[in-house]
């Protein structure tokens, strides 16, 4: 019996890949081979990826060597114009017979849903495997996605880093291929020094096995576990925690053929220094894993990934302790002699840094937010002068050693600067937390001081940036200003305070020198402010309709906004809700009809129908108590009360003809539609709201 | 064996790559910031012609300067340079090689190409490599040159760069740089401090306080000036002096802290604009002499496209 189905080994040998985009670029590599060969019918049982920092390879298993016949069909003219009058073959049918060349004999009718036509069946001869791989191998290669090419010797050949070799293998057989100038063969290599000798593979059943002899784990998702359990085994025989950070660990693991976890430990006087820079010495520099006590105090201990099993481990942990060394010298000495300078005789090189170039220095910035700051406090009932303490300290560390060399200590070199020079605790706490939320779903801060300075600092960024016409597009938001205006939204909602963004905006803009900002800045930030509301209550599956109801309202304070919204989304989708929604949009679209403004105010003697006077008397006997819940924040009690205009509401428009023809009547009735609509627009726009079908 | 002092490290390296095929060379002698400056990588990686060296390249770098007082930072040191091109398909097993020949055994230490993009902004050049890894520690800086003073590199430069003072402190097992045995004499060790701690102290006071950065400011104008005449005359190679003297005045400056963060970057474009001049002209004085040293048919080629 003839073999129909073999196993195909791709393999391209390199000079160490970068980290990164290893497994991207393998993956990319499948799939663009598996596509091939889906495109010439070529069928396979499964397949894998290996990806290491030296190859990048594909293993197709049950590959059918040839794919099955196809018939093709070619459609001629319509069999009635395949013959003229005598019977004799047209021109069309000789010319499609010539065209296919064939003769018009061969021919035959092919049944079409647009009628029978000339036409001609043919058998197409499955593609083979062997002749087709060449091209689909070279093709995927050339579709891997490469960051960053380069050229190297006298090749003209771009990729990301040289290509030492090229396997490529159908069950024994070599496929010969030629990859950026290098023809295939059989021949790998395994780990760098454990096993330098070239390996002639037999067949790609065996690639796995052959490398893991030659010290090469050459499947990335192994390779990674098993760093992470040898993380987690020497954490345990140290009754320590291993923080286990996943772009670490894929990042270590595509550094590595053959890991081996090692400990290793640095002198503890380190530890006055703050964590985030020991933390970040480790990891950014040296990739090593760092150990925490249970209480999540960093431990002077480290794991580092080595690539070789070490005749003598002990050498290696000793240069890596050596090299840390340094670094945490480093850090330490910045943090010492950073505190021989007082915070706050930092601020006048803030001058030296530039904010944004129209915008000024961050010592202009720090002037603004240091006033606006404080008015956002006095509005808070807050300590303005804490406030102000702190605003005037917030970015003076970002001239401090420790944090141009560790810039993500930006706040927290700040507070421990802060504390050193005796500042108040308050202070010192703001100076950290005026970042926070530093992402989405990060914490607040604690205080409504740090608060203030927080807010101050985003809003000035936003008045500034949107002032200058440099508002973010598409992906393009150089200042991270949609996540400057979420924090925003979420500060003053979490502090629950009447301050409205129009107001703040307003007040923002006013700290930059005149003329500087577009006229209509501050109403444009409250806008692109509010918008952020969307994918917050997105998050939290309240519908959009609900926000834009209450946005309609033209109220601006995001307290206020949170409030009416949740009392909203809890009333939607009642039966009341539905009902006046659609009560709501009828009333509008009356009123928008008619062209005239209502004040709302109907005269009762003008009403003929008992259904006008039981809608106007429910009306006037909710007016006091819904205001006086929503002047209370209690919108949900608010709109339960308005709920039982429901039956008055129904009865009005089942009885009453609103459009009467007496124009006074009319006018009248227009007037109570009008008071309706005012009743529910102290809390959002009904008709905007979802339900009914009027 | 483990090269016991620092001048038998710098021996070994130029046995090593003159055995290779380099031509072993001097230092260039004049302040440059990397071994990268000296003419022998920076204009041999322009145009098509072939070309090995490796030498020592004292390197200084004035805002490093650290009073002596730092074991590991100096604002003068030393970088062992090779230069091959076409880099040859086995680069990477000469570089290991040469650490074997430095007495270091590969399945002893956990030795790593880990990736690392150079560029030099001053000098419009940039190229693709890994720093290497000796147990989590740099020790060199191995790139292929893609572009040099704003011009393709074809061939390909393969550079490697040793950090002379780190590996022979990881070979002597020292912590200061100060401790590491220069020479062993008849009277006794002489060490690195012994060298140059004086010289640590005195220039970084120079670098920081001293340097009169009037005379630096009219220095480098006064080099922008000559490059861009001479470039004019048709004389790359002394254009390209006033350049590396531009750059080494403006580092001098830096330190001074004399410039500005905005100023700052526009100095670096004004030695890079000369940079690039200083290339193209070499360049253009090669192609004239009818690229000597290249291969024939990319001799050919690179004239064509000349023409």
């Amino acid at each position: 019996m003839t073999q129909t189905s073999a196993d195909l080994l791709f393999e391209l040998g390199t000079e160490e890949l970068p980290a990164g985009p290893l497994s991207t670029m393998a993956a990319a590599l499948g799939s663009s081979i598996l596509e091939g060969l889906a495109h010439h019918g070529l069928t396979y049982a499964s397949s894998k990826i290996f990806a290491t920092p030296r190859r990048l390879a594909v293993l197709v298993k049950g590959m059918s060597l040839e794919a099955p016949d196809k018939t093709v069909e070619a459609l001629g003219p319509p069999v009635t114009a395949a013959r003229d009058k005598q019977g004799d073959w047209t021109p069309a049918a000789l010319g499609f017979a010539k065209k296919q060349g064939v003769d018009v004999t061969d021919l035959t009718v092919i049944n079409t849903s647009k009628g029978d036509r000339l036409g001609l069946c043919r058998t197409e001869r499955g593609a083979r495997a062997a002749t087709v791989l060449p091209e689909v191998l070279a093709n995927a290669v050339a579709r891997i996605p490469v960051t960053k090419r380069m050229r190297w010797g006298r090749e003209r050949h771009e990729f990301l880093r040289p290509v030492q070799w090229v396997v490529a293998l159908l069950d024994k057989q070599v496929i010969d291929v030629v990859v950026m100038g290098i023809n295939s063969g059989r021949h790998t290599l395994g780990h760098r020094f454990h096993h330098p000798e070239a390996i002639s593979l037999e067949s790609p059943a065996t690639y796995e096995e052959t490398l893991l002899a030659a010290n090469v784990l050459a499947d990335f998702g192994q390779r990674r576990e098993r760093i992470r359990s040898q993380v987690i085994a020497i954490a345990e025989g140290l009754k320590a925690n291993a923080v286990i950070d996943d772009a670490l660990l894929d990042e270590v693991t595509g550094l590595v053929e053959w890991p081996v976890a090692l400990q290793g430990s640095f002198d503890p006087a380190f530890l006055e220094v703050p964590a985030g820079a020991v933390i970040s010495s480790m990891k950014e520099h040296q990739k090593y894993f760092h150990l925490v006590s249970d209480e999540g105090q960093l431990l002077p201990l480290f794991i580092t990934i080595a690539n070789i099993e070490s005749h003598h481990p002990a050498s290696v942990v000793a240069g890596n302790e050596r090299v840390i060394r340094p670094r945490l010298s480093d850090a330490a000495f910045f943090f010492e002699t950073d505190k021989t300078t007082p915070l706050a005789d930092r601020s006048s090189r803030l001058e030296g840094i530039v904010f944004q170039q129209k915008l000024g220095s961050v010592a202009d910035k720090t002037r603004r937010i240091v006033a606006l700051s404080g008015w956002i406090a006095d509005a808070l009932g807050a300590d303005s002068s804490v406030t102000q303490r702190a605003a005037t300290l917030a970015k003076c560390d970002l001239v401090t050693d420790l944090v141009l060399e560790f810039p993500d200590l930006q706040g927290i070199a700040g507070a421990h600067y802060a504390r050193h020079d005796c500042e108040l605790e308050a202070v010192a706490a703001a100076v950290e937390e005026h970042y926070w939320p530093r992402f989405s779903g990060d914490q607040l801060p604690n205080s409504p001081e740090a608060s203030a300075v927080a807010l101050a600092d985003r809003l000035d960024t936003l008045v500034g940036i949107f002032g200058i016409g440099q508002a973010p597009t598409g992906s393009k938001d150089p200042f991270a200003l949609r996540r400057g205006a979420l924090a925003v939204i979420r500060l003053l909602v979490n502090l629950d305070t009447p301050l409205t963004l129009s107001d703040l905006a307003e007040r923002a803009a006013r700290e930059y020198p005149n003329n500087l900002l577009a006229p209509d800045t501050a109403s444009a930030v409250t806008e692109y402010t509010l918008e952020r509301f969307r994918s917050w209550y997105d998050d939290k599956n309240i519908a959009v309709e609900v926000l834009r109801a209450v946005l309609a309202t033209g109220i601006t304070g995001p307290a206020e906004v949170d409030r009416r919204v949740a009392a909203l989304n809890a009333f939607a989708g009642t039966d009341a809700s539905i009902a006046l929604a659609a009560a709501n949009k009828r009333v509008a679209n009356i009123l928008s009809k008619s062209g005239e403004t209502r004040a709302g105010k109907p005269m009762p003697d003008l009403f003929n129908e008992p259904a006008e006077n039981q809608l106007y008397e429910s009306l006037e006997g909710l007016k006091a108590v819904v205001a006086d819940k929503i002047s209370e924040g209690d919108y949900a009690a608010a709109l339960s009360e308005l709920a039982s205009l429901q039956a008055p509401v129904d009865a009005f428009f089942e009885n009453v003809m609103v459009n009467a023809d007496d124009p006074a009547i009319r006018d009248n009735r227009h007037e109570l539609l009008a008071a309706l609509r005012n009743a529910f627009t102290g809390i959002a726009d009904f008709a905007l709201l979802g339900g009914g079908s009027q | 064996m483990i090269p016991e002092t620092f001048q038998e490290l710098i021996l070994r390296l130029q046995t090593f790559w003159g055995g290779h095929g380099c031509v072993v060379l001097q230092p260039l002698d004049m302040e440059v910031g990397a071994g990268t400056f000296h003419p022998a990588t920076f204009l041999r990686a322009i145009g098509p012609e072939n070309w090995n060296a490796a030498y020592v390249q004292p390197s200084r770098r004035p805002a490093d300067g650290r009073y002596g007082e730092n074991p590991n930072r100096l604002q003068h040191y030393y970088q062992f340079q090779v230069v091959m091109k076409p880099s040859p398909s086995n680069f990477q097993d000469l570089y290991l090689a040469s650490l074997r020949e430095l007495g270091l055994d590969t399945l002893q230490h956990d030795v790593r190409f880990v990736e690392d993009n150079w560029e030099s902004p001053t000098l419009g050049a940039w190229g693709l490599g890994w720093e290497v890894w000796l147990n989590g520690m740099e020790v060199s800086q191995f790139t292929y040159f893609q572009q040099a003073g704003g011009l393709e590199c074809f061939p390909v430069t393969g550079e490697i760069t040793y950090g002379l003072e780190r590996i022979a402190m990881y070979l002597q097992d020292v912590d200061s740089v100060y401790d590491l045995v220069w020479a062993k004499t008849p009277a006794g060790p002489v060490t690195y401090g012994d060298v140059f701690h004086q010289n640590e102290v005195e220039m970084s006071t120079y670098n920081f306080q001293e340097a009169d950065t009037e005379a630096l400011f009219k220095t480098f104008d006064f080099c922008e000036h000559e490059a861009t005449r001479l470039v004019e005359c048709k004389l790359p190679l002394p254009a390209y002096e006033h350049v590396m003297k531009a750059s080494h005045a403006f580092n001098l400056l830096d330190a001074r802290h004399a410039i500005g963060v905005t100023e700052r970057q526009r100095y670096i474009l004004r030695v890079r604009s000369l940079a690039k001049a200083a290339a193209q002209s070499y360049f253009e004085s090669r192609a004239a002499l009818g690229f000597p040293q290249a291969d024939p048919d990319l001799r050919e080629r690179a004239l064509g496209d000349q023409s």
